[in-house]
């Protein structure tokens, strides 16, 4: 007769079998490579002991090619929920020492599953990659299993945070999962992301490239842009993770946390001596930006992609505020396809969870130039314009120095919806700078000069003094208060709060057609 | 039938090559020279990660300071050359530590978006 206790040790078992699913030969082979186990990983994302693992007696259903004598409980999956600072998050996280983290039928389904949850509660997802694709000895059943997950992470879209971490191999349909995700972070050297692998590069298109070279985390936090952050280890990767969370609310529902800042609400005179008083020199917006902020805190995101424009979060008497600011220091802060494409899907993301919009302006154009053109600036540069107009929540714009042309109305102005635009002295809002606008203008003139250097010059000095000023866009109400660089931040506190119950009703749609 | 595949200016093309035996060459034998449309590069230029690595102008514009010479020591982010363009002094920085291997712009050149500027061993 099976008695009470035996039935106890059955369990026990079979739950020391979960908790070391791939084997130790596996598990050591996954730290050889530098790679914590899934289920380090989740213990490491979660507060201590908080941890709750759902499905982990799930199997594999395939009979072909030998799979159930591969089978392992949890199929290769570890999901659950636990909290993040007391804070409800689900989670997936695949492991790698199980028949290499391949996705089958049950392993999508467990996913699946746990994303369902994440939406009806309405808490953030992250989930963790670290796969070698589909598992194909289960054919069309571990393929459906992508597309069940694809189309869950498109419902969830807007509604909860969803985060991706690579923490390993992520190849072929498996990463269009992270790509719809808000934000994806990647592993130096031990985590990689491509369509098709070296091997199918190589043999269509002869090009040789190694892993790290095609999809590495510098690829996509540099070229592609399709990656969001990148560390040395994966300890540094979880808890950012737990930081990017910090900042953002459970679901579109919801409001950020408050965060209590230390921050006085007196300004320091640093911000003064930040722009300098050449126009033609650059400077760091960062340190604008963290002059303003709370503590001086600032998460940026996507660093190191199209570093013309910087976003990220920052806080405000401790609530969470989407930042997008021109970076004069790289390509002179211009607007091109990659910064265009950066900047909106922030500010998607922010209209999206009922974060307020802060940016602060200093851009002198579109980048010009063949590249640009026939790459689809023309749509790429909308993209932007759509985001800040179709935007709802709180919208305020700091217009530092220039704000030329096209790109002054795509910067958040408030012909596109903001709520308050201020300008600093320093602004000039014009069509465009005072050196073209001059040889446009008085063109004539100058040619028919004597000293057409000299004319040319004083028509500039002309043109400057009449125009590259914040107070011509400020007697048409472009600009709601030229304001002192010390004053920043309190007018920014001010305006957040007085917008903090606003109410913008559109015409009911399905949705928008942004020029994607 | 042989296959090629040759690059030219960084256009890759695939070039099927016939071999004729037995035949006078009286009349030259063309080969079908068949062009695709070129494809880009492959992201973080892998070609160069060997040897010297090449500081392009990221825009069109005018040098207006050439910070270095051939031969000297740079660190990583230390300025190169002063580009202007959309009304900024841009500053060019180096990607890597190494020695200057070559200057190919001087004071007052114009250079388009892609131009070599600096190259670095």
């Amino acid at each position: 007769m099976i008695t009470k206790e035996d039935r106890l040790q059955e369990l026990k078992a079979k739950k020391t079998k979960i908790n070391i699913a791939g084997g130790s030969v596996n598990i050591e082979k996954q730290h050889k490579s530098g790679k914590m186990t899934a289920r380090e990983r989740v213990l490491i994302l979660f507060d201590k002991d908080s941890f709750v693992e759902i499905d982990a007696f799930v199997e594999t259903r395939g009979h072909d090619f030998g799979m159930q004598s591969k089978k392992a409980l949890g199929d290769g999956v570890i999901c659950g929920y636990g909290t993040v600072d007391g804070r409800l998050v689900y989670t997936s996280s695949q492991d790698f020492t199980v028949i290499g983290g391949s996705l089958g039928e049950m392993h999508a389904k467990k996913i699946s599953n746990v994303m369902d949850m994440a939406i009806k509660m309405g808490a953030p997802f992250v989930c963790i990659n670290d796969s070698g694709g589909a598992r194909i000895q289960e054919g069309i059943d571990a393929l459906g299993g992508f597309g069940d997950i694809f189309f869950r992470n498109t419902l969830a879209s807007g509604v909860i945070p969803q985060i991706s971490a690579i923490m390993g191999p992520c190849a072929g349909g498996a990463v269009y999962s992270p790509a719809i995700t808000d934000f994806t972070f990647m592993i130096k050297k031990t985590s990689y992301m491509f369509i098709t692998g070296p091997d199918v590069v190589k043999s269509v298109t002869g090009e040789d490239v190694s892993s790290d070279l095609l999809g590495g985390a510098d690829v996509h936090n540099t070229n592609s842009g399709v990656a969001q952050f990148e560390f040395d280890t994966e300890e540094d990767c979880l808890m950012e993770i737990r930081r990017l969370i910090g900042y953002l609310p459970d679901n579109n529902l919801s409001d950020s946390p408050i965060v209590p800042s230390n921050s006085n609400n007196q300004e320091s005179a640093l911000i003064n001596s930040i722009v300098p008083e050449d126009v033609n020199k650059p400077y760091n917006m960062l340190e604008i930006i963290k002059e303003v902020v709370d503590d001086n805190n600032f998460f940026e995101i996507q660093e190191h992609f199209a570093k013309n424009i910087v976003i990220g979060f920052g806080r405000f008497n401790g609530k969470t505020t989407g930042i997008i600011a021109n970076q004069p220091n790289y390509l002179a802060g211009v607007l091109d396809i990659n910064s265009a494409d950066k900047g909106a899907r922030f500010v998607r993301f922010c209209d999206a969870f009922n974060i307020p919009l802060l940016t602060f302006t200093d851009v002198p154009g579109y980048l010009p130039g063949v590249d640009q053109e026939h790459g689809g600036i023309i749509r790429h540069g909308a993209k932007l314009l759509y985001a800040f107009s179709e935007a709802t929540v709180p919208k305020i714009n700091v217009i530092i120095r220039k704000a030329y042309g096209g790109a002054y109305i795509a910067m958040n102005s408030k012909h596109l919806g903001a709520d308050m635009v201020f300008a600093w002295p320093s602004a000039e809002i014009a069509v465009m700078g005072a050196e073209g606008a001059a040889n446009i203008v008085f063109r004539k003139e100058i040619a028919a000069s004597e000293d057409p250097a000299a004319v040319r010059q004083q028509k500039i000095n002309e043109y400057r003094e009449k125009f590259s000023n914040p107070y011509i866009a400020a007697a048409r109400g472009f600009v709601d208060d030229v304001i002192e660089p010390v004053e920043t931040r309190m007018k920014i506190i001010n305006s957040l709060n007085m917008l903090i119950n606003k109410r913008e009703n559109r015409q009911p749609k399905k949705h928008g057609n942004i020029p994607l | 039938m042989r296959k090629f595949l040759i690059k030219v200016n960084g256009n890759q093309y695939d070039v099927e090559v016939e071999e004729v035996q037995g035949k006078t060459v009286s009349e030259p034998s063309v080969a079908e020279v068949k062009t695709e449309t070129p494809k880009k590069a492959v992201p973080a230029n892998p070609s160069v990660s060997a040897g010297s690595q090449s500081v392009k102008s990221p825009m069109p514009g005018a040098i207006l300071k050439v910070k270095v010479a051939v031969g000297d020591a740079v660190k990583k982010g230390q300025v190169l050359v002063i580009l202007e363009a959309m009304k900024m002094e841009n500053e060019i920085v180096s990607p890597t530590d190494g020695k200057v291997a070559s200057v190919n712009v001087s004071k007052g050149s114009s250079v388009n978006a892609g131009d070599l500027l600096v190259s670095i061993d």
